[in-house]
């Protein structure tokens, strides 16, 4: 190598690192990310407590503020998911790539352990209360489009949790199969692990036909309202060549006579809702348009139904699957043990519910922490 | 501090070259050693005290040597060896190996406290480092330094602090008091240091992900296959993870003039354990011929005491590893089959064509890893027995999902590992050469960093509702 030949490579190695350190120190700060749907880290001034203190505060916070606000982080990201893709990977960041053009990903999944204690608390809600309750488990989307999976991926629903939770159920509880109610090309979402509103849909129908006897059959087609949904395993993947998911309505707003009402309680106090709430479309987080989102009750209320009132102990999947319940129930109650610590028991009894309705996704039911305030 | 993350790659290196190039350079050795100490004290800014007190101690432990043999005071001198090792073994053993010691006896009934403590980083490395120090200036290898700075700069030189290679005194003595700087020696650090980086972070990162895949397995599902191929992932992570560090402090030190030693020579190319060793980790090989083979005697001895000099250095090697007995195991293994090939087996393996010694040199190799990498001794009896085929079966469904996602990596690996890149790219003309030097320089710093980006990616899944 020649002087002048060195000298080239040494400038190419310090533009590269002194550039991306200053283009970090120099830039604005981030404080959201929109793909990662969090705040990132910001800078905090070093002290002597922070720096000698216990447990050296300092250093893991600039660690993770370094990383956080890294320059063209999102960018960065997708390289790696190309990057992993091109050496053959089917997979990255725990998430499978599948499907044709490697379009629909699926986060890897783990049957739960312990399956026994959590249908068991399920169980002590069928003793506890006087009224018929029903469980459910939807089954994980890599079992539902196990054909669109990587060939012998390991990390799958193969049935054998729901399987095994109806083994498992008492003489209390009335469990309801599911792992046959779902086909199609549209029930699930591409980019997110949540059913789609054609999905929620045929969980509906096999729900009713157990619960009710009878369901709504709806003339009208879904409402296509946005085609640039990109869900949360395309974030955890990264993988920046999936094209974003549809997203449809389809009861309409109000119900079949314009009689349907949603009351939510964000925060523990009632506020007028919509079963689809638009403006969350503008947001990152557009699977909150079915009733706004997380809270810890809703209340979906329809005069005239020809159904008594409906608790489905819930957990997001519900969201886009309770519109549909509200056409046969005169009350549909959203309860969600992570926001809602009043007893269950008690609950059924001071609002008359008639039925009782124990709905999870197979992954949530799996890592739920909150599942023992069922039987309380 | 660590090589393969965002804030040492873009802001810490950056700010050491800088200030080390603009100081004149009576002043580089302080540059660097306060940059050292906030290398060093980055996780832990107490163990500061600790290298101060280590730095100070050998400092003038060397000194009182070098007093005593200028006035022919031989026992003085051994004397300061001796209580600089001493002193430097029990700080070693104080912080790495109490809680493995207080554990077992507490496993049998003697109540000794668990501490607990953090591991200084590189303690296992700079200890050894340092303890060459006066031991070196005893034997007349070296002179002693010029001042403390300098001294203190050579025991905490931040690219070989943590994971070597591990650098005797007399090597880097001169280089301490007088080294050249030229674009030519900071160009080929620059490439030793990427190709460094990319085996760290996209070799043996990647590779690593599918060896967790295996150690997570319970014992009783592991097949055959499986199991060999987590063994293959975990060799080629752990070449790929400590050359490449190895690679990466060479390249650091040739961009501030130092030259360091290579410390790996394709070591899975080995006929045999004991070329093994010659090809692998060679600083750790040679401190401890130097620093304890040889002055037990060494091979110049009779068979038994030979034998005896052979176990205390592999029951050493074994347990520098970790403080964890599988290490001793792994070493002792080692000294079996060294003992065995020395007195017996390599006449035999002379005789047999190449490629058998290639086989039985991998095969002794790999099975040796997973004494290392499995430290629990139930699950390391499922592992070993699983690949001798006391498994759940040949191979299971996953095994070929992990083959097929793994297999261009591995293959990409495994040659990598061999001489062969080394020898198509002498092949290129000068041309192409020029050419591709930028192009692979950038390309692996690129993708490095965006491993090492997403490596902290950690997107709030709010799908757990």
């Amino acid at each position: 190598m020649g002087k002048k030949y060195s000298i080239f490579i040494t400038v190419l190695f310090c533009l590269f690192t002194f550039g991306f350190g200053a283009a970090l120190l120099l830039l604005p700060d981030r404080e959201f990310s929109e793909q990662e749907n969090r705040y990132l880290t910001q800078f905090e001034a070093p002290t002597l407590d922070n720096v000698f203190g216990e447990n050296g505060e300092f250093m893991a916070n600039f660690e993770k503020y370094v990383n956080d606000q890294f320059p063209l982080r999102d960018e960065w990201i997708h390289l790696k998911a190309w990057s992993e893709r091109l050496i053959g990977k089917q997979e990255n960041n725990d998430v499978y790539f599948g499907g044709e053009g490697q379009q629909t990903l699926f986060a890897q999944y783990t049957p739960p352990s312990d399956l026994a204690q959590r249908v068991e608390y399920v169980n002590q809600l069928g003793a506890n209360v006087d009224v018929p309750v029903y469980f459910a488990l939807i089954p994980d989307k890599s079992y539902v489009w196990a054909d669109r999976l990587p060939d012998n991926a390991p990390l799958v629903d193969d049935g054998s949790t729901i399987q095994q939770a109806q083994g498992l159920v008492s003489g209390d509880v009335n469990f309801i199969d599911l792992s046959g109610a779902l086909s199609g090309d549209d029930v699930f979402y591409r980019t997110d692990h949540h059913w789609s509103t054609m999905g929620a849909y045929q969980g509906y129908v096999a729900l009713m036909t157990t619960m009710n006897g009878t369901c709504t059959i709806l003339d009208s087609e879904p409402t296509l309202v946005s085609d640039t949904f990109y869900g949360t395993t395309w974030s955890s993947a990264g993988a920046a060549w999936v094209e974003p998911d549809e997203m449809y309505t389809w009861v309409p707003e109000g119900g079949l006579t314009g009689h349907t009402t949603v009351t939510r309680y964000p925060n523990g106090s009632p506020v007028d809702g919509s079963l689809y709430d638009l403006s969350r479309l503008e947001v990152k987080d557009k699977y909150s348009m079915f009733l706004g989102g997380n809270q810890g009750l809703c209340v979906i209320r329809n005069p005239d139904a020809e159904g008594g009132r409906l608790l489905v102990v819930r957990d997001s999947y519900a969201d886009s699957l309770a519109p549909f319940l509200s056409l046969d129930y005169q009350e549909v109650h959203l309860f969600d043990l992570r926001y809602n610590r009043l007893s269950l028991n008690q609950y059924v009894q001071d609002n008359g519910i008639d039925q009782v309705l124990v709905l999870y996704s197979n992954s949530n039911f799996s890592t739920d922490a909150n599942l023992a305030l069922l039987g309380l | 501090m660590v090589f393969s993350t965002p804030y040492f790659l873009f802001l810490y290196l950056p700010a050491v070259l800088f200030l080390y190039y603009i100081s004149p350079f009576r002043y580089r050795n302080f540059i660097l050693l306060v940059f050292n100490l906030l290398f060093y004290g980055w996780g832990e800014p107490v163990y500061i005290l600790l290298m101060i007190f280590t730095i100070v101690l050998d400092y003038f432990a060397g000194l009182i040597v070098h007093r005593c043999k200028q006035r022919d005071d031989d026992r003085g001198a051994r004397w300061a060896v001796g209580v600089s090792l001493a002193l430097n073994l029990a700080i070693l053993f104080f912080f790495k190996y109490w809680d493995l010691v207080a554990t077992t006896l507490q496993s049998i009934g003697v109540p000794m406290p668990v501490l607990n403590l953090t591991l200084p980083i590189g303690i296992s490395f700079y200890t050894f480092q340092t303890m060459t120090y006066p031991v070196d200036i005893y034997r007349g290898d070296a002179e002693v330094p010029k001042n403390l700075v300098s001294f203190g700069t050579f025991v905490t030189l931040f690219p070989q602090l943590i994971a070597g290679p591990i650098i005797k005194y007399k090597e880097l003595a001169d280089q301490m008091n007088f080294r050249t700087h030229s674009p030519e020696q900071f160009a080929s650090g620059v490439q030793m240091f990427t190709i460094g980086l990319a085996k760290k972070v996209l070799l043996a990162n990647s590779i690593g992900q599918l060896w967790d895949v295996y150690l997570a397995t319970p014992g009783a599902e592991l097949t055959t296959l499986g199991a060999w191929l987590g063994i293959l992932a975990f060799s080629m992570q752990l070449y790929f993870d400590f050359s490449g560090y190895s690679d990466m402090a060479v390249g650091m030190g040739r961009m501030m003039g130092f030259e360091f030693l290579a410390n790996f020579n394709y070591p899975y190319l080995a006929k045999s354990a004991t070329e093994f060793w010659r090809r692998w980790h060679i600083s750790l090989g040679s401190w401890f011929r130097e620093y304890l083979y040889i002055p037990l005697g060494g091979n110049r001895v009779k068979a038994p005491r030979l034998v005896f000099n052979l176990f205390v250095v592999w029951a050493c090697t074994g347990i520098w590893h970790g403080a964890s007995w599988n290490f001793l195991i792994w070493g002792l293994y080692y000294f079996l089959i060294i003992v065995f090939e020395r007195f017996f087996f390599s006449k035999v393996l002379n005789k047999l064509p190449g490629w058998v010694g290639h086989i039985y040199g991998l095969f002794i190799v790999m099975v040796g890893w997973a004494l290392f990498a499995v430290e629990d001794f139930a699950a390391m009896g499922l592992y070993l027995k699983a690949m001798f085929g006391m498994g759940a079966g040949l191979l299971d469904s996953s095994f070929l999902y992990y083959l097929r996602n793994y297999l261009p990596i591995l293959i990409i690996a495994i040659l990598a590992s061999t001489p062969l890149a080394a020898a198509l790219w002498k092949k290129l003309s000068v041309r192409a050469r020029q050419v591709a030097i930028p192009v692979l320089v950038l390309a692996g710093l690129a993708l490095a960093t965006a491993y090492l980006v997403d490596g902290t990616y950690n997107p709030f899944l709010y799908f757990r509702f």
